[in-house]
């Protein structure tokens, strides 16, 4: 029942992008196409899968003085090993991302799970954290990505959607684009989930 | 002071494991990656100079790297080239076709770059890159009178309208001071 728990907290409740407002830098950056979204979703998902079984079984070994650098060690070294597999077996996937592959680096969502749950948890829980916050942060990306796509050019996972009359709002695939459509977003996610939290409170 | 030795030799020792474990999968990959980029240099060729059978090296050295397309007869029949430059973040490197005897641009074909996905990433796409096909190899272009930018991404449209005007120039200068 906790796993159950921890791995459903990511997608909704905890949800790292909708809720902590966590790793807002790839978020904004790498949605302006459904598909980018959603590579850069597994890509940070595995690294974060990855980190976070290692600091959970090493954290005994590690100071607590030193435990900051030597977590991000590790998780570059998951970032540099993601950013090499998929020069070399997805070449086109890397092509598209390049640049925000290494910039996993930073993403807060990863530091953030190695220090506030593997760090304190054991191996499974930590894993299936992983496993629950790497969707949750799928998904979130995959729809900002989606919703900007349909409106910036028309189209889903590169799919022609709306007809050729429609005119194109550049803007949603430039960076304000991830702004506006991130900040509704949020208002949508945020009132249904204050109303659900003071209807449970009635009962 | 014993304690900030046991933390340095700590770190020292994440450091130099993070080290192996990164040098065991480049060890693993990197063959791979260097036949991707060989084979798509080489498939570039043939995109960028269609109707050519084989190509042979013109000039292999630092400064440039230049393939003779060759037709079924042997006759060389085009040229194709690698140009590197500055782009809006990283390096933009094209393989650009020549064609001899209109004395145009065939194509160019995007091998490596690092523009920003959905905007300067659209150098790789057909509607930019058709601009500068059948643009004769002499008179210069540029943005905005001959070339249209891509919209948000004026920075990528100029560096790769810029790297091809001034690879072209070098290109004709090397193969014009061969043949005198």
């Amino acid at each position: 029942m906790k796993a159950y728990k921890e791995f459903i907290k990511g997608l909704w409740d905890e949800n790292p992008v909708f809720r902590m407002l966590m790793g807002m830098c790839p978020t904004l950056a790498v949605t302006n196409a459904a598909v980018n979204g959603l590579a850069m979703g597994i890509a940070t998902a595995f690294v974060l899968f990855s980190s976070n079984i290692i600091v959970s079984l090493v954290k005994r070994l590690i100071p607590n003085e030193i435990r900051i650098p030597a977590y991000i060690i590790i998780i570059a070294t998951f970032v540099t090993i993601a950013d090499l597999f998929l020069a070399a077996y997805f070449p086109d996937i890397h092509k598209v991302l390049g640049l925000f592959i290494p910039l996993i680096v930073v993403n807060c969502i990863i530091l953030g799970r190695v220090e506030s749950f593997a760090s304190k948890n054991n191996v499974l829980y930590s894993a299936i954290d992983a496993i629950g916050m790497g969707v949750g942060f799928t998904w979130a990306l995959t729809l900002l990505g989606i919703i900007r796509e349909i409106f910036g050019m028309g189209s889903i996972f590169g799919v022609t959607v709306m007809s050729s009359s429609f005119t194109k709002w550049v803007i949603f695939i430039l960076p304000p684009g991830a702004f506006l459509t991130l900040g509704v977003m949020l208002w949508i996610i945020n009132s249904l989930s204050k109303t659900k939290t003071s209807e449970s409170h009635c009962h | 002071m014993g304690k900030s030795i046991k933390l340095i030799l700590i770190l020292s020792v994440i450091s130099l494991l993070s080290g192996a474990v990164l040098s065991l999968v480049y060890s693993i990959t990197s063959p791979t990656m260097e036949a991707v980029a060989l084979e798509n240099q080489q498939k570039s060729i043939f995109e960028v100079l269609p109707g050519i059978e084989s190509y042979r090296e013109y000039k292999n050295d630092e400064s440039m790297l230049i393939y003779e397309g060759l037709s079924k007869e042997g006759n060389v029949i085009g040229l194709a080239y690698v140009a590197e430059g500055a782009g809006f973040q990283g390096r933009i490197k094209l393989m650009i076709g020549m064609d001899i005897k209109s004395k145009r641009i065939t194509e160019y074909k995007v091998l490596e770059h690092q523009e920003t996905p959905g905007l300067g990433a659209k150098i790789n796409e057909e509607g930019f890159k058709q601009q500068f096909s059948q643009k004769p190899w002499t008179e210069p272009f540029k943005v905005k009178d001959d070339i249209e930018a891509i919209t948000g991404a004026t920075i990528s449209s100029r560096a790769v309208t810029e790297l091809i005007t001034k690879s072209l120039d070098e290109v004709l200068q090397i193969v014009g001071s061969d043949e005198q």
